[in-house]
């Protein structure tokens, strides 16, 4: 009877294993935003280069913000302001939080060394800000706590290596660094479930995250055709829209990208997934 | 095979172990529920060092907040039924002369053990969960499962002398609550697979219709074959209450999953209905294990004889000890 025993549960990791050694369902369906893999070359400033200019917009009724429980933690509750999902900021029509990057073109083929000032990440009232930013491969992401409470945080990557690490209140910032482009991390503070924050590695510095009226500025790009392309973190994997665009010498390019209601209608990429078959309606 | 030959006719299990046994049996359902509770709440790696918690092993009151009161509430408990599976296993070397119950004791032992070591992997290596995830639950449900065959080992019942009748019918009793024993515990795992997103939907609602034929078949023919007999009818009407029970509280966990889709975090009634059907699941397998083994306690498979006494140990005939 102990070797049938033995025997069902090895055939029970055995079905397990056949199971989850799937697809990888957090696979990037872009294949993120990295080159061909090809050995890249500086590429430096000639004086031609141009710049992008835009605003993404919002189309419809954008979705009720939902109240967030912060009742396990007294620090978190009593902070000020409102306890409500930032997730869809819309501000008289424009979106906030849209990575907009440029991919293709020379980019493949240039290498761009990453800035020596890091990119801050700071947690303040329990929350993550800013709640979506860009970062170059090897650029330094300093990781603060403003809080008087314990966070831990935990991005959750596919291309780079994942880290989970707690912060005392008011500790000493976390210093970290991404070796691959990837679009876009998770990232996450499991002591408080509702943290949430996006992290987009690219190997350029063309990016730039809408500010709370919709607007961005991508500045210094060498004349090219490229794809630019808009992500949101609403979605399955996220929402993204992407337009050409040819930039000349010292050229000035306006984009305007528009997301409406179906495109932030669902969660977004880390929290409860479902079989989208089954979904009921 | 395990039989009870040799046995002293004067020599009876300890009433007290069993009753540890259970006390063991009932700790770790309350460790089966912290631990749905820490998978409920996305609570699994918010204390992010093991075996030490923030670089202690008790921590303050400054640290036991929000999701981490869900993972080292975990810990303690699995700390407390990891040193109660010590004392059983001592115990039970210590006053058991069958030599089966003292080796199960120590599996179980090393069973906890190795789902300790099962969860320290699972923090460490988070980017892993998705496959800890499935060891995590088989070695927790088949502990669980040992556990309480140990209290159906050391109990009265189990000992008492008992008429036994031939596993009549085709497939037999034996056989058919084995295969849903297993079956059970295949579809739990799969349900974990499914909270742990290393897979979809649809191999935990194939294990649920598999599981839900399988417990009616079985229990409609223990009653039909064996419905006066009230040690294999409790069982099988508690199975199939449970069963009831534990499809209505899945299908309530899954519209409560869609229907929150868009929150910012795990809220009620998800955290309750999802925590509630992992521990009636792993009591769904507790009472099919009960089951399995009073069947093997009181039935003969057809082509043996029925010897009339069943697991008479104090006569101590091994073809008629408890055949396991």
């Amino acid at each position: 009877m102990i070797k049938k025993l033995c025997g069902i549960s090895l055939s029970v990791l055995a079905v397990f294993l056949i199971f989850s050694c799937g697809p990888n369902r957090n696979g990037n369906k872009n294949g993120g935003p990295g080159g061909s893999g090809a050995a890249k070359k500086p590429c430096p400033a000639t004086g031609n280069e141009g710049s992008i200019t835009g605003v993404v917009k919002f189309d419809g009724m954008p979705p009720a913000s939902k109240k967030i429980d912060m009742s396990g933690e007294a620090y978190c509750a009593s902070y000020p302001g409102e306890k409500t999902t930032d997730d869809v900021v819309v501000t008289d029509g424009k979106l906030a939080n849209v990575l907009v990057y440029v991919t293709g073109g020379k980019l493949a083929d240039c290498s761009f060394p990453a800035p020596s000032e890091p990119v801050v990440l700071d947690q303040q009232g329990c929350r993550y800000h800013p709640r979506v930013l860009g970062i170059q491969v090897g650029q330094t992401l300093k990781v603060t706590n403003s809080d008087d409470t314990n966070h831990n945080i935990h991005p959750l990557p596919v291309k780079n290596g994942e880290w989970n690490q707690s912060q005392a209140p008011k500790g000493t910032p976390i210093e970290k660094k991404f070796s691959n482009p990837e679009i876009l991390i998770p990232v996450k503070c499991n002591v408080h479930n509702w943290m949430k924050a996006h992290v987009g590695v690219l190997d350029h510095p063309f990016f730039a995250v809408t500010a709370r009226d919709g607007t961005f500025t991508i500045k210094g790009l060498p004349p090219g055709q490229y794809t630019l392309v808009a992500w949101h973190e609403r979605g399955d994997k996220g929402t993204e829209k992407t337009a050409s665009i040819t930039i000349g010498a010292k050229e000035s390019k306006t984009q305007e990208f528009t997301f409406g209601v179906g495109d932030v209608a669902s969660a977004g990429p880390t929290h409860l997934k479902i079989e989208t078959a089954l979904v009921l309606p | 095979m395990i039989d009870q030959k040799g046995i002293e006719e004067k020599w009876e299990p300890s009433p007290g172990l069993h009753r540890f046994a259970v006390a063991v049996a009932v700790l770790t359902v309350f460790l089966l529920v912290a631990g749905a509770l820490v998978t409920s709440n996305e609570a699994g790696d918010s204390v992010p060092d093991w075996p030490l918690s923030f670089g202690r092993w008790l921590i303050n009151s400054d640290y036991f907040v929000a999701n981490v009161r869900y993972e080292y509430s975990h810990r303690v408990i699995a700390g407390v039924v990891g040193f109660t599976t010590f004392i059983l296993a001592v115990w039970a070397w210590k006053t058991e002369r069958r030599t089966w119950v003292r080796r199960l004791a120590l599996i179980a032992l090393g069973g906890v053990v190795a789902q300790a070591l099962i969860g320290g992997v699972r923090v460490l290596l988070p980017h892993y969960k998705p496959i800890i995830a499935g060891p995590h639950a088989l070695v927790a449900q088949s502990f669980f499962g040992l556990i309480v065959g140990l209290a159906v080992f050391t109990s009265r019942g189990w000992w008492e002398q008992r008429e036994s009748q031939p596993d009549s019918g085709r497939p037999g009793l034996r056989s058919l609550t084995a295969i849903t024993v297993g079956t059970v515990l295949i579809q739990l795992v799969l349900g974990a697979g499914f909270r742990h997103q290393a897979f979809g939907i649809i191999p935990h609602i194939v294990g649920a219709v598999a599981v839900t034929l399988l417990i009616v078949w079985t229990a409609s023919s223990a009653l039909g074959r064996s419905g006066s007999d009230p040690y294999l009818r409790r069982p099988a009407m508690a199975a199939v209450g449970l069963l009831f029970v534990q499809v209505g509280l899945g299908i309530g966990a899954y519209v409560a999953r869609v229907r929150s889709a868009s929150d910012p975090q795990p809220l009620e009634p998800l955290i309750s209905l999802t925590a509630a059907h992992v521990v009636v699941g792993a009591l769904t397998l507790a009472t099919m294990i009960v089951f399995m083994l009073r069947c093997y306690r009181a039935l003969v498979p057809s082509g043996e004889r029925a010897s009339g006494i069943a697991g008479s140990t104090r006569l101590g005939s091994s073809t008629q000890g408890a055949a396991v």
